[in-house]
């Protein structure tokens, strides 16, 4: 066992190192091995190849471009390129950015960054991460288009007004109380890794809300789960090991990971070490435990619902025209497109590869945006212990194995739900999908109020921008396909 | 009539071929308009028809593509000649199955990408039958490699599998799809019994990854008549794509004549739509990628003034020359369970029976053991023996998993008494059905009687058959060729080694019916590597132009 | 009831252009639903099922019992008699088990029907013609002696090239 994890270490290590040649053209003094390796593995941990590496692109380069309802904002090259990267930046500079969200020249970044979770790094980790930016990271001199945003969303100044408010910018303290594995956790979770940007609901100024923390929150198209330890609310069920294997895969039998889960497990949290996983686990383990939030009085968590069904006696054998205008027209697209991998009972393949669809948490949860969104656009993850898993869009994209129509994809839904989700007593679904909710997906998530706010002009330009800054950290990753 | 569209290139056909050029002229810069006479279908509908079929047809390969009236394509046959789509004639019945929608036949196809070797390019020059390649394996290979990563063909990364036998100039961009149980068995007892290699088959088909925005495969063994989830290349994939990148798609279009102009230019196609009005597009190139039976047909019944014997022919080669794999398949049962149906229904093979001095006598063979689940072909069978409960359960097992069957695939020569005609008869547009003469030849035959039946027979043994069901006439392979035949001499051939039309400065006709020998392996990847062939000289020309 | 007919060009019978005669079928003209909701829950459906558990002792699906039902009521004027001749003779037998009877069901009219219940529910079609009715794909139970090592052709097996393991034995065969 702990040889395993000691490769695994080793190997996170090499992953990490792979840029490290360039350390011997450099002769920054601070730049010793320990250091370099650190910075690089908590730049993993935070996941910043995730917004500022383009697919395709040079790593850091930035050059992703993140659509908006109000323009693109392009992710900036972080590259030490001293012409158009942060090459530059003096440490406190490159601090300061992670711990105020105020760039070298002054201006406020919007919290797209996730600032106000790196705020809480020690200034050692701070110090490690600016020397792998500095000397681990190769320098990519090409430039970045600026973001080129509208009236009153230009006004990054706003962001004072905000931070002043809700920005909390000390560093994490031990908790002597808690258990070390404890401590490195809360360290992670609320620090590099951080989680509570997605998984936190957030309050009408988009401060997250404490007392909420990781209840479960809308990111765009998806919805980040409740990840509390509650029974029925939460993640109460899965054992510790469960919680491990899941970062480290994205993958077990009653969930999965897809959009930005996918790619946090992708680029981050499988290439950190068994300790440091097992950490988080204990800390999300001990949080606060937040039961559903419909308030509602039930049985059994969202990973307990349905069982193997299928509604084939109303179309097998007739045509797939007259299937689809008949009784089970769901069932009928179900068979038509899901069942290939999923089985025609929803039972997945028995080696598990592809889930079951019931006792699935997907099917199971109060919320039906995941499995809209699953179904428009598809399910992606690459993990050194699965593999490069992939399951193909359903939505307007060149490769959707069948571009499904709003309705369908009700129709499809609801089947999903009423035989693999929860029901009531008479057999009815608790989430109805409808077209409109489908459309709602498909343009990237419920209701964002950014295009009306910004309509109304500069008295809410505060909330406006800070609006907005959430509204593309959620969307981010969702919007890179 | 009326003009409906124009396009730097027009393409007729949206199979593998068209496809493949068309994706090459869209990233050249240039507009593209394709036309299919059959309709737009989803993968979903496809699936869903397969899974309707009763379990007696599941075997058909085009049960599931239900033929459009104005685009008729081969059936299982009615029973009545007259009503079939093609017309045959001849001591052999060209009998292929093909289908007319868009994405073409490569809807239906194994996936089995096998090239060519330098021999099977030179059949007249080392063995003094049939005709040789206008170039040689070196020109090919680099095309060869653009299909490979372009469809996604998984193959063998070690030498001792690969085929052909010589160093590859580019690794394959995937790994090799494993072996079900059964194929580990037969190519342990192919080797230590007969001393042949079965090797992996190449093939268009994700293997262990996705690739081209395409998921691997999982092993639901339905690759014929249809890969339920796209992990097996076929050009439906590419529509979309295409579509995204500019190109005009029009399905539901059945090109009835090719129209010329000056200089014996082309200068328009003509279209049919459902409702029998005729369209006209125009266009600098055009590109006539149909299948070897439908593309001759077209070239045929578009004879005009300036071409009285079709368009492309003044060779007079058009429509001759038909050839396949002609195909005979035994049925062993065999005393130990091979457990048939793990992964593709094609997946390895013994290709080295293709090549030798013996190709001066008679055809070379490629064996296969296909890869089927065998349920749908032996239910019946077990039922037919009255049993119940639980010895009908064993009955069903049992044949389910010591029944396989065992193919051999040959070469045949090229000869114009092989031809395609119009028939008098009339589809349901009113275009004359394709009548086609056929008999496989002495060398095809030769090679039955003295090669490949005796080694069946002997690989029928070493796999411990009980019963040994052989073929009582060859079969056909679906692998049309031949029938726009390439070479240096524009006085007995059809096209340019570029795929160009002789007769037509700016017409192209890539794909099989340009090949000039077919060896043993399936055609596809060869009609590919022509098609890469002729787009980039296509595009050279439209660049010069 | 509610009544549908196929409409033209996409009824599964067109697909089936190995020159299926349409004479005969007539009664079934529409999507599956509408002619098996008039069989669905009567007690001849019940008695089908019946008939159907002493013939194979597996687990049956209801679906796939209802549209085999249906048809054998339209295929077979006096499915009521034969159903009831049949299971007498089980009962006479003390059978539970279709081994511990069928060879005591009388050649003919009632042994053709036996066998044909069989049949049908092994091949999940009604005769082994191209133009015969379907009645179900998944849970055609051919496929339930193989499922261990072979997949239904079209629904994935496992995940990507994990397919290669050790042959299974010929027998026993899995409990279904």
């Amino acid at each position: 066992m702990m040889i395993r994890r000691l490769s695994r270490v080793m190997a996170a290590l090499a992953w990490l190192a792979a840029p490290l040649p360039l350390l011997a053209q450099t002769t920054a003094n601070d730049a010793d091995d320990e250091t370099l390796a650190r910075g690089a593995y908590l730049a993993t941990a935070s996941d910043c190849t995730a917004c500022h590496t383009a697919h395709g692109g040079e790593s850091m380069a930035g050059g992703l471009r993140i659509a908006s309802p109000v323009g693109e904002i392009v992710a900036t090259n972080i590259t030490p390129s001293t012409s158009h990267g942060i090459g530059n930046y003096s440490e406190e500079q490159f601090a300061r950015v992670l711990r105020h969200g105020i760039r070298a020249d002054g201006a406020n970044l919007y919290p797209a960054m996730p600032y106000t979770a790196y705020a809480r790094m020690s200034d050692e980790d701070i110090h490690a991460l600016y020397v792998y930016f500095m000397h681990g990271v190769a320098p990519v001199d090409v430039p970045t288009p600026p973001t080129k945003l509208p009236f009153p969303m230009n006004l990054r100044v706003a962001m004072k007004g905000w931070n002043l408010l809700f920005h909390d910018a000390t560093p994490l303290e031990e908790d002597p109380e808690q258990s070390a594995a404890w401590n490195r956790g809360r360290y992670l979770v609320e620090g590099p890794t951080h989680c509570s940007s997605c998984h936190t609901p957030r309050g009408f100024m988009m401060q997250e809300l404490d007392d909420q923390a990781m209840a479960g929150a809308q990111v765009g198209p998806w919805y980040a789960p409740n990840i509390t330890p509650d029974d029925v609310g939460g993640i109460g069920s899965w054992r510790h090991d469960e919680l491990v294997t899941y970062l480290r895969t994205g993958k077990l039998d009653q969930a999965q990971a897809a959009g930005s889960m996918a790619e946090a497990i992708t680029h981050s949290f499988q290439h950190l070490s068994d300790d440091d996983l097992s950490a988080i686990a204990t800390y999300i383990e001990a949080l606060p435990p937040i039961g559903p939030s419909d308030g509602e009085e039930r049985q059994g968590d969202r990973f307990s619902h349905g069982r193997p069904s299928d509604e084939l006696v109303n179309f097998r054998g007739d045509s797939y025209a007259e299937g689809l205008e008949g009784e089970s027209r769901g069932a009928q697209i179900y068979s038509a497109n899901c069942a290939s991998c999923h089985q025609p009972d929803g039972r997945g393949t028995a080696d598990g590869y592809y889930p079951r669809l019931f006792e699935n948490g997907i099917l199971g949860d109060e919320n039906a945006s995941n499995l809209i969104a699953t179904i428009l656009y598809g399910v992606e993850r690459e993990t050194e212990a699965e593999g490069h898993v992939f399951m193909p869009p359903f939505g307007e994209q060149p490769n959707a194995f069948n571009a499904l129509s709003n309705d369908e994809i009700a129709d499809l839904s609801n089947y999903l739900l009423t035989h693999f989700g929860r029901v009531d007593e008479n057999g009815k679904a608790s989430v109805e999908v409808t077209a409109d909710d489908v459309q709602t997906i498909r343009e990237g998530g419920p209701g964002s109020p950014l295009i009306l706010l910004s309509r109304i002009g500069m008295g809410v330009g505060i909330v406006a921008v800070v609006l907005l800054g959430y509204w593309l950290l959620r969307r981010r990753r969702a919007a890179k396909r | 009539m009326t003009q409906t569209a124009s396009a730097d290139v027009v393409i007729v056909g949206t199979g593998v071929v068209g496809v493949v050029v068309a994706e090459q002229l869209l990233d050249a810069g240039f507009s593209v308009l394709m036309l299919d006479a059959g309709p737009r279908v989803s993968r979903a509908e496809i699936v869903e028809n397969f899974r309707n079929l009763p379990l007696g047809l599941k075997g058909s390969a085009s049960s599931s593509y239900p033929p459009k009236p104005w685009a008729p394509h081969p059936m299982p046959s009615t029973g009545n000649p007259e009503d079939d789509y093609l017309q045959l004639e001849g001591p052999d019945a060209y009998a292929q199955t093909y289908i007319r929608y868009a994405g073409g036949s490569t809807w239906h196809w194994a996936g089995t990408c096998w090239r060519l070797t330098p021999d099977d390019m030179r059949l007249n020059s080392l063995y003094g039958v049939g005709r040789d390649w206008a170039f040689d394996y070196a020109t090919l290979d680099p095309y060869y490699n653009l299909a490979e990563y372009s469809l996604g063909i998984c193959g063998p990364s070690d030498p001792a599998l690969q085929w052909p036998p010589q160093p590859r100039s580019r690794p394959y961009p995937m790994p090799h799809l494993p072996f079900s149980p059964g194929e580990d068995k037969f190519t342990r007892v192919m080797k230590e019994k007969l001393g042949y290699t079965n090797v992996p088959v190449a093939q268009a088909r994700n293997s262990g990854m996705p690739y081209d925005d395409r998921p691997a495969c999982c092993a639901n063994n339905n690759c014929v008549p249809v890969c339920p989830i796209g992990a097996k290349y076929d050009a439906a994939t590419a529509l979309n794509r295409l579509e995204a990148k500019g190109a005009v798609i029009l399905s539901n279009a059945v090109a009835h004549r090719i129209e010329t102009g000056e200089g014996n230019r082309i200068e328009a196609v003509h279209y049919l739509d459902p409702e029998r009005q005729s369209h006209r597009v125009t266009g600098n190139h055009f590109v006539v990628a149909c299948n070897a039976i439908e593309t001759p047909k077209l070239l045929l019944m578009s004879a005009d003034s300036r071409n009285p014997n079709g368009i492309a022919n003044s060779s007079d080669q058009v429509g001759r020359n038909m050839m396949d794999h002609p195909q005979l398949a035994l049925t062993l049962t065999l005393d130990e369970p091979y457990w048939l149906g793990q992964g593709p229904v094609v997946n390895s093979g013994i290709m080295e029976t293709s090549q030798g001095d013996f190709r001066a006598e008679h055809a070379g063979a490629y064996f296969r053991m296909n890869n089927f689940a065998r349920n749908r072909y032996e239910t019946f069978n077990a039922l037919k023996t009255g049993k119940v409960g639980r010895a009908l359960d064993e009955e069903i097992r049992r044949r389910t998993a010591c029944t396989v069957n065992v193919v051999a695939a040959h070469e045949i020569l090229p000869d114009p008494n092989n031809r395609l005609t119009l028939s008098a008869n009339k589809d349901w547009l009113g275009l004359p059905k394709p009548h086609i003469y056929y008999d496989v030849g002495d060398y095809t035959r030769r090679s039955a009687e003295v090669y490949s039946m005796p080694i069946a027979r002997r690989i029928a043994e070493a796999m411990g058959a009980t019963e040994v069901k052989e073929p009582s006439a060859f079969a056909q392979s679906k692998h049309l060729m031949g029938s726009t035949i390439m070479g240096t001499d524009p006085a007995n051939s059809v096209v340019d080694p570029d795929c160009r039309a002789y007769d037509h400065a700016n017409l192209f006709l890539p794909g099989g019916g340009a090949m000039p020998s077919t060896a043993c392996g399936n055609s596809t990847i060869t009609m590919v590597a022509l098609a890469f062939k002729a787009a980039e000289a296509l595009i050279d020309q439209a660049r010069r132009a | 009831m509610q009544t549908r007919h196929s409409s033209p060009g996409v009824s599964r019978r067109q697909l089936l252009i190995g020159g299926a005669s349409l004479l005969g079928y007539f009664t079934f003209a529409g999507p599956t639903f509408a002619w098996t909701q008039a069989f669905k829950g009567t007690p001849l459906h019940q008695r089908f099922m019946q008939l159907s558990g002493l013939l194979i002792n597996h687990h049956l699906d209801e679906g796939a019992g209802l549209r085999i039902g249906a048809f054998a009521a339209q295929k077979y004027a006096q499915l009521d008699q034969h159903i009831d001749s049949i299971v007498a003779i089980a009962e006479q037998q003390g059978a539970t088990e279709v081994e511990q009877f069928f060879d005591a069901i009388p050649e003919g009219e009632l042994r053709d029907l036996a066998y044909w219940v069989i049949a049908a529910w092994y091949s999940g079609s009604s005769s082994a013609d191209a133009d015969a009715e379907l009645f179900t794909y998944e849970h055609a139970l051919t496929f339930q002696t193989t499922l261990d090592i072979v997949p239904i052709p079209s629904f994935g097996l496992t995940g990507p090239n994990a397919w290669n393991r050790p042959p299974a034995p010929l027998l026993p065969v899995p409990r279904f």
